[in-house]
């Protein structure tokens, strides 16, 4: 039944790496900056928020409340309609300043007690991850298990997929995997502007390199470890909604496994390295994409083992040194 | 020493003894252990529906006048949750018998522990093979998937006969539809078609595009999905988005109506073979649609009807019990209640909302009818119907 000849498979190859290249950068986009908000978080106080998948998820549910607001059939809100909607823009900027605002209260709930204290560094890993736990079951009880959609036309009166012509094949992408990767450009691209060339950024940066001296110089430690986790919040919440739009909200454990993700990518990029994280995301994106459809059910184990792989060989990620350039 | 040992014997004596005297609830209580939270609470919240509905017309006139009551336990949607509802439900709540689990997968898990404590169970949506080899005291209102599903690839063919080539999907991680999906491949081979793609995916998998851009690439007219409703729905939804525009068969996982908000108006047209029509024209099927649009104003699910069918199958089968024993239910001892309940559910023959069906000695449902209906989204995507195929 196959009778195409070797070349012909050649170029139908190219047209299936092209495919898979463009539905790995897309998804890998957001997992890079999803996992921004660990990197941004660990560059500060060496410690990872085992919270911000939480904040991940929460942040969808705020978008599908402001976009949407229409609840489904279990929850305490079941039934409930929100009297108004907005437009998608600016639900998803509401919908992240809010997860910005929880981040800020994980820090105050979660951290900065324990900070406060000298306590060790796990125990607030610990914390981090209960104050995950108690968001998403307040989600649930909130919202209940059910998937939540965003409608077709979220976005506005769009084509759904674009679609190209290729050697006689046809590379199709929908339009949200081309609009989540554009957003998540812009917003990477005003992170690195506010990362490198503030003054927010320049005192970040300070601080990430050593909190001790950055107070000696007047820098306010505790405030900029606040906009740190707003900052990282705002990322989780962006991240969500995206993927949200995409995918739907599949229930409110539906950040677990971008959590798990968003680990991965910052292990891969190099602990607390921007450019790393960035790198980090759309490498497991591409590795996802690239697992044969065939095994795509394996793809996250394919995308872990990958990880392993690489750790063997260099245990300080891809783009991680010695030196690492931190916030 | 010697009196101490003694006491202690008898102690035991007396426990065990007290356990095996105990007698059965007033209101006789029957366990349904479905799922009322995770992705499952999706088919499980309809059938607590239909269990709702059951218990409250059949307590018209109850067990000869002994009321029936329902006690819920919450298996979530994985194997150890259904394990410790069924725990409870036989252990702490005395049932007689139990309505559930959700799915397969968590049947093959939790069943054995009532079939070893000689609890009868009825199943309201396991179809997968295998469930009935669990044991005695396993039946179910759920017919084979091998008997349901290959009626939609009939559908599809008759609806449209120039479709030759087919890709399968199916969840990998979920037994049903393994099952399901080896009972579709079969019937793709019977029908002569070409089985030119073959994929899996997990139930918990949000982005699908890899496995639809392989299906599209592979030039098919139609497409046959095993899943659960929020990932087989995603699957859809992304497939449509994508371009798909042959035809679409879905599993027994979209027998719901918590799949049209999943896909939205991308679920129109998918063909879904059913165990049940709410047109299906004897009395005790226009009682439950009467109340359930009463309550909801639409149609029920298959879920709902099948889980109104277990408990109504428990609630006639208490009232052989009581005619072959001439005692009241409440005045029989729990466990002899079980056994004989077990032996009634088997014997006879029951005019349900499925019509009229029996349980062979396996447990297995004898069941007549059959359907296939079209998912018909309205214009916003947001409402959506199972219109019954002629």
């Amino acid at each position: 039944m196959q009778e195409d000849n070797f070349p012909c498979q050649d170029i139908m190859t190219a047209v299936d790496f092209l495919q898979n290249f463009l539905n790995g950068i897309s998804i890998g986009s957001v997992y890079a900056i999803f996992a921004l908000g660990y990197t941004l978080v660990f560059s500060i106080l060496g410690i990872i928020n085992f919270a911000h998948s939480a904040v991940f998820t929460l942040g969808a549910y705020l978008t599908y409340s402001l976009a949407v607001g229409q609840f489904g059939i279990s929850g305490i809100l079941a039934g409930f309609r929100i009297p108004f909607q907005l437009s998608f823009p600016i639900s998803l900027l509401i919908g992240a300043v809010l997860s910005g605002i929880t981040g800020v209260l994980v820090e105050r709930c979660a951290f900065r007690p324990l900070r406060a204290r000298d306590a060790d560094s796990l125990m607030a890993l610990v914390s981090s991850l209960g104050v995950a736990l108690v968001a998403v079951n307040v989600i649930q009880y909130l919202a209940g298990s059910e998937i939540y959609s965003f409608p077709a036309d979220v976005y506005g009166d769009i084509r759904p997929a674009i679609m190209f012509h290729v050697a006689g094949k046809v590379v199709v992408i929908r339009t949200v995997q081309v609009i989540i990767f554009a957003v998540s450009m812009v917003i990477l691209a005003i992170l690195v502007y506010l990362i490198n060339f503030t003054r927010i950024g320049k005192a970040l940066r300070a601080v990430a390199e050593n909190t001790s001296t950055s107070s000696l110089l007047g820098i306010n430690v505790d405030r900029f470890i606040l906009y740190t986790f707003f900052l990282s919040g705002f990322l989780g919440g962006i991240a969500g909604s995206l993927v949200g739009t995409s995918f739907g909200i599949a229930g409110p454990y539906f950040g677990v496994t971008y959590g798990l993700k968003g680990l991965a990518v910052i292990v891969l990029g190099g602990m607390g390295s921007v450019p790393g994280t960035v790198f980090g995301g759309l490498i497991i994106g591409l590795t996802e994409a690239f697992v044969p459809s065939d095994y795509s059910a394996y793809k996250e184990a394919v995308a872990f083992a990958f990880l392993l792989i690489v750790l063997l060989v260099r245990p300080q990620g891809l783009l991680g040194q010695s030196q690492i350039h931190k916030v | 020493m010697k009196q101490l040992v003694f006491f202690f014997v008898f102690f035991l004596i007396v426990c065990i003894s007290t356990t095996y005297a105990e007698k059965t609830g007033d209101p006789i209580p029957i366990g349904i252990g479905v799922a009322q939270t995770s992705n499952v609470a999706l088919f499980g919240q309809e059938q607590i529906i239909g269990a709702k509905i059951a218990e409250k017309l059949f307590n018209a006139t109850g067990v000869n006048g002994t009321k029936i009551r329902l006690v819920y336990q919450d298996t979530g949607g994985d194997e150890a949750g259904t394990i410790n509802a069924f725990q409870n439900l036989i252990n702490q709540e005395k049932v007689v018998a139990i309505v559930g689990p959700t799915l397969s997968q968590q049947a093959f898990s939790a069943d054995p522990i009532a079939n070893r404590l000689k609890v009868p169970v009825i199943a309201p949506s396991n179809t997968a093979k295998g469930i009935l080899h669990i044991g005695e005291y396993i039946g179910r209102v759920s017919a084979p998937v091998s008997r349901v599903a290959p009626n939609a690839i009939k559908q599809a063919l008759k609806q449209d006969s120039k479709i030759k080539r087919v890709a399968v999907l199916y969840a990998q991680n979920d037994a049903y539809s393994v099952s399901e999906t080896g009972t579709f491949q079969e019937a793709v081979k019977s029908h002569n078609l070409m089985l030119v793609s073959l994929q899996k995916f997990m139930t918990t998998d949000t982005d699908f595009t890899t496995q639809a851009t392989a299906v599209l690439s592979a030039n098919v007219d139609m497409v046959i999905i095993s899943g659960l409703a929020a990932d087989g729905g995603n699957l859809v939804k992304q497939l449509r988005q994508l371009g798909f525009k042959g035809t679409i068969v879905g599993g027994n996982g979209f027998n719901t109506a918590n799949v049209f908000p999943v896909c939205g108006k991308s679920c129109d047209g998918i063909l879904v073979a059913q165990a049940y029509s709410p047109e299906a024209n004897n009395p005790t099927n226009k009682a439950f649609v009467a109340e359930y649009h009463n309550l909801y104003k639409k149609d029920p699910p298959q879920f709902s009807a099948q889980a109104y069918t277990a408990v109504q199958v428990i609630a006639e089968a208490l009232r052989k019990v009581e005619s072959v024993k001439k005692k009241k239910i409440t005045q029989l001892e729990l466990q002899v209640v079980r056994e004989e309940l077990n032996k009634a559910i088997r014997t006879g023959s029951y005019i349900t909302p499925l019509g009229e069906i029996s349980l062979d000695r396996t447990g297995e449902i004898n069941q007549k009818m059959f359907y296939v209906s079209r998912i018909k989204m309205d214009a916003a995507g947001k409402v959506g119907n199972f219109v019954i195929m002629k």
